[in-house]
C-alpha cells in the first residue's frame, strides 16, 4: 500500500485555481520530488497534505486514512518540515523536542535520545534554540519532525537559505532514512541538481498541473551517454571525431568537444584522439540533467 | 489534551517575561499594603469612638455634596453604617491580614485581569508570527484540541495569578498588620442593614466571585488573538476594555442602562457581601449574562481558528 494517496488534490482559492486535479501516489522507502517553478503549486500541495490548509475537492489518503474520517490517526503517520523550521526560540532543542513528542502517543524517552543522537546535537540540546544557527535549526528541525517515527515525511523547500554543507547532510540524512527505515519522503524544492542527488521520482507541477512523473532510477541507466573531450585542437579532434562515427551530431564550446556515443566506446575513441597527436585534458560523461528534462516537459507544455 | 495543556504551560512559564508579570501582581500588592499604612485607616490610634464620630461627619458632609455621584453616596451610606454599628455595639473596628485581603479581591482582580490579558492575547497569535503554528497544527493533536489547551491555559494562568495575589496579600499584611483575627467575622452591609459572616467565608466569597471579571476579560483577549492573528490589536483593545470596564461598571453602577453592561454582572460579590449593583438584577441573570458573552466570543474565535488556511 502506497504511504501517500493523492486523488484529483484541487484548490480554489476564490477564482484561482492554485492546484488542479492532482493526483499521485508515494511509495515506502521512495524519495518524490515536487518540481517546478515558484507559483507552480507545491507548497498548497504540501500544505494541504499535511492539513495547514483545506482543500476545494479530491482525496488525500495517508497510510490508507483518509485525514477527513480520523484526522489525528493520519497525521500521527506524518513528519513535516515547511521551509526554514520555526522553533520556540526561548525554549531549549530538548524542550522544543519534547513539545512535539507530548503531541503524539508513545514517544519514549529513550526515542528522544536517538533522535537527538542521529541529527548529531547532543552537545548542543540544553541550549536556548534561538541561539542555533541555521543549521542547527534544520537539524532539530528535522529531529522534531523524526521523533514520532512517521512513515511519511513531507518537506517544503527545505533547503532554502542552508550552506552547501548543510545540504549534503540533509541529504545524506533523508537517503537514509529512505532506504533503511522505509521511510517515505515528499520533497519541494526548485533545485534542480538538488532533487537530482536524491529523488527516485520527481513530479513537475506548471501553474497547478501535474505535467508530468519523471522515474530517475530509469533514466540513470540509459545506454548512450553525452561524452566530452576537453583537447588543445577542438578543430582536429571534430574531423577525427566525425569519421569515426559517421553521420552523428558533434558539438563544440570552445575547447570542448561534445557527442553522444556507447559508454564502451569512449576508451577507443580516447585513444584515437591521443594516436593523432592531440593533447587529451579530460574526458567527462555527462547524462542528461534533470533540469533539460525539466524544460523539455514545460516547454512541450506551453507549446500545447 | 493534558499533555497539550501541560505543552502551553512550559511555553508560558519557561519565559522569563512570565515571571516579570508575576513580579508586577506581588509589586501590586505590596503597594496596597503601604497604601493602607499611610493613609492612617489602618491603626486607630487613641478613643477609637471619637474616630468613628468624626468619619461619620465627613461621610454625611460627602454625601450632601449636590456634585456627589450616586456611587459616591451610596459608599458613604455603607460606611456609616458600618462605623455606626461598632459604636452601638461597642466593637472597635480592626484591619489584619484577613479583612485586608477580603478587601483586596475587587483590586487585585483588576490587576491580574491586566497580566493575564497580556499572556492570553498572544498565545495564539505568536504562534503565528514565530511560524511555529506550522509545526503545532501538522502533528496529531486536532485544531479543535489546540484552541481548547490554549484558551484553558490562559485562564489556569490568570487563576495562579489570583492565587499568588491572595496568598502574597494574606503574608505581606500579616507582616504589616498582624495575622490575628482569623476566628473573627467579616461584616457588610445588606439591604440597609449590617450583616456579618466569618472572616474565613469572607475570604473565600470574595476571591472565587470575582473570577468571571477575569474569565471575561481572558476570553476578550484569547478571541481577538485567535481570531485575528495579532498580538498588539488583542493586548491592546483587551487592556482598554478591562480598564473601561472596571470603571464605567464601578461609576456608572446604579443606570438603568448598566444592568446590560456585562462588567456589571461580573462581580458575583455583590449577591453576598453587598446589594446588587443595579437594582432588580439576580445572580442567575448575572451568570447567564456572562455565559452568553463568552459563548458569543468563542463563536467569532473558534470557527476563524478552525478553519483558516495557514500560509
Amino acid at each position: 500500500m502506497p504511504v501517500l494517496q493523492i486523488d484529483h488534490l484541487t484548490k480554489k482559492i476564490g477564482r484561482k485555481t492554485i492546484v488542479d486535479g492532482v493526483s499521485l501516489n508515494l511509495n515506502k522507502g521512495e524519495i518524490f520530488g515536487l518540481l517546478g517553478p515558484n507559483g507552480a503549486g507545491k507548497t498548497t500541495t504540501i500544505r494541504m497534505i499535511v492539513g495547514l490548509m483545506s482543500k476545494t475537492a479530491g482525496k488525500i489518503i495517508i497510510n490508507g486514512v483518509d485525514p477527513q474520517n480520523d484526522y489525528e490517526k493520519a497525521m500521527s503517520n506524518i513528519g513535516v518540515i515547511v521551509e526554514n523550521p520555526d522553533l520556540y526560540k526561548y525554549l531549549s532543542g530538548y524542550d522544543n523536542l519534547i513539545h512535539f513528542s507530548r503531541m503524539s502517543k508513545g514517544v519514549s524517552e529513550q526515542r528522544i535520545k536517538d533522535v537527538i543522537a542521529l541529527v548529531g546535537l547532543e552537545h548542543s540540546i540544553h541550549e536556548k534554540a534561538g541561539t542555533y544557527s541555521l543549521g542547527m535549526r534544520q537539524r532539530l528541525g528535522l529531529a522534531v519532525a523524526l521523533v514520532h517515527r512517521p512513515s511519511l515525511l513531507l518537506l517544503d523547500e527545505p533547503t532554502n537559505g542552508l550552506d552547501p554543507a548543510g545540504i549534503r547532510e540533509l541529504r545524506a540524512h533523508l537517503i537514509h532514512l529512505a532506504r533503511h527505515e522505509e521511510v517515505g519522503i515528499m520533497i519541494s524544492s526548485h533545485l534542480m541538481s538538488e532533487m537530482e542527488l536524491m529523488c527516485d521520482r520527481v513530479a513537475v507541477l506548471q501553474q497547478g498541473k501535474l505535467i508530468g512523473i519523471r522515474d530517475l532510477t530509469v533514466a540513470k541507466q540509459v545506454s548512450d551517454v553525452q561524452v566530452q573531450f576537453e583537447v588543445d585542437r577542438p578543430d582536429l579532434a571534430v574531423q577525427i571525431l566525425q569519421t569515426l562515427t559517421v553521420g552523428q551530431e558533434i558539438g563544440r564550446d570552445e575547447d570542448r568537444v561534445i557527442l553522444r556515443i556507447a559508454k564502451s566506446q569512449i576508451p577507443e575513441f580516447t585513444q584515437k584522439l591521443i594516436e593523432a597527436g592531440i593533447q587529451v585534458y579530460g574526458v567527462h560523461t555527462l547524462k542528461p540533467t534533470l533540469e533539460d528534462t525539466f524544460l523539455e516537459m514545460t516547454e512541450g507544455e506551453q507549446q500545447k | 489534551m493534558i499533555h497539550l495543556i501541560r505543552n502551553e504551560n512550559m511555553k508560558i512559564y519557561k519565559r522569563t517575561r512570565t515571571w516579570i508579570l508575576i513580579g508586577i501582581v506581588m509589586l501590586f500588592v505590596i503597594l496596597q499594603i503601604f497604601n493602607l499604612k499611610s493613609s492612617g485607616s489602618a491603626i486607630v490610634e487613641g478613643d477609637w469612638r471619637i474616630q468613628l464620630e468624626q468619619d461619620i461627619a465627613f461621610l454625611k458632609l460627602d454625601a450632601s455634596k449636590p456634585d456627589a455621584l450616586p456611587i459616591e453616596i451610596k459608599q458613604a451610606e455603607k460606611l456609616i453604617l458600618l462605623n455606626q454599628y461598632h459604636l452601638d455595639t461597642d466593637l472597635p473596628p480592626s484591619t489584619n491580614t484577613w479583612s485586608f485581603a477580603v478587601d483586596q479581591a475587587g483590586n487585585l482582580i483588576v490587576a491580574i485581569s491586566l497580566i493575564s490579558v497580556i499572556i492570553a492575547g498572544e498565545i495564539v497569535s505568536a504562534e503565528f508570527i514565530s511560524g511555529t503554528i506550522k509545526l503545532l497544527l501538522t502533528r496529531s493533536a486536532s485544531r479543535t484540541k489546540i484552541y481548547f489547551s490554549k484558551y484553558i491555559a490562559s485562564i489556569l494562568f490568570g487563576l495562579a495569578l489570583l492565587l499568588i495575589g491572595a496568598i502574597i496579600s494574606v503574608i505581606f499584611g500579616g507582616v504589616v498588620l498582624g495575622f490575628q483575627g482569623l476566628g473573627g467575622s467579616f461584616l457588610f452591609v445588606k439591604n440597609g442593614s449590617v450583616e456579618q459572616t466569618t472572616i474565613i467565608q469572607a475570604l473565600f466569597q470574595s476571591y472565587l466571585l470575582h473570577i468571571p471579571f477575569l474569565l471575561l476579560t481572558v476570553t476578550l483577549a484569547f478571541m481577538i488573538s485567535a481570531a485575528f492573528k495579532s498580538s498588539t490589536f488583542s493586548i491592546v483593545i483587551s487592556l482598554l476594555v478591562t480598564v473601561a470596564g472596571f470603571v464605567i461598571a464601578t461609576a456608572m453602577n446604579s443606570w438603568g442602562w448598566t444592568k446590560y453592561f456585562v462588567f456589571s454582572h461580573t462581580n458575583l460579590t455583590q449577591y453576598f457581601l453587598d446589594d446588587p449593583s443595579v437594582p432588580g438584577i439576580t445572580l442567575g441573570f448575572s451568570v447567564v449574562f456572562i455565559l452568553l458573552h463568552l459563548i458569543v466570543m468563542h463563536l467569532i474565535s473558534y470557527p476563524a481558528f478552525v478553519k483558516r488556511d495557514v500560509v
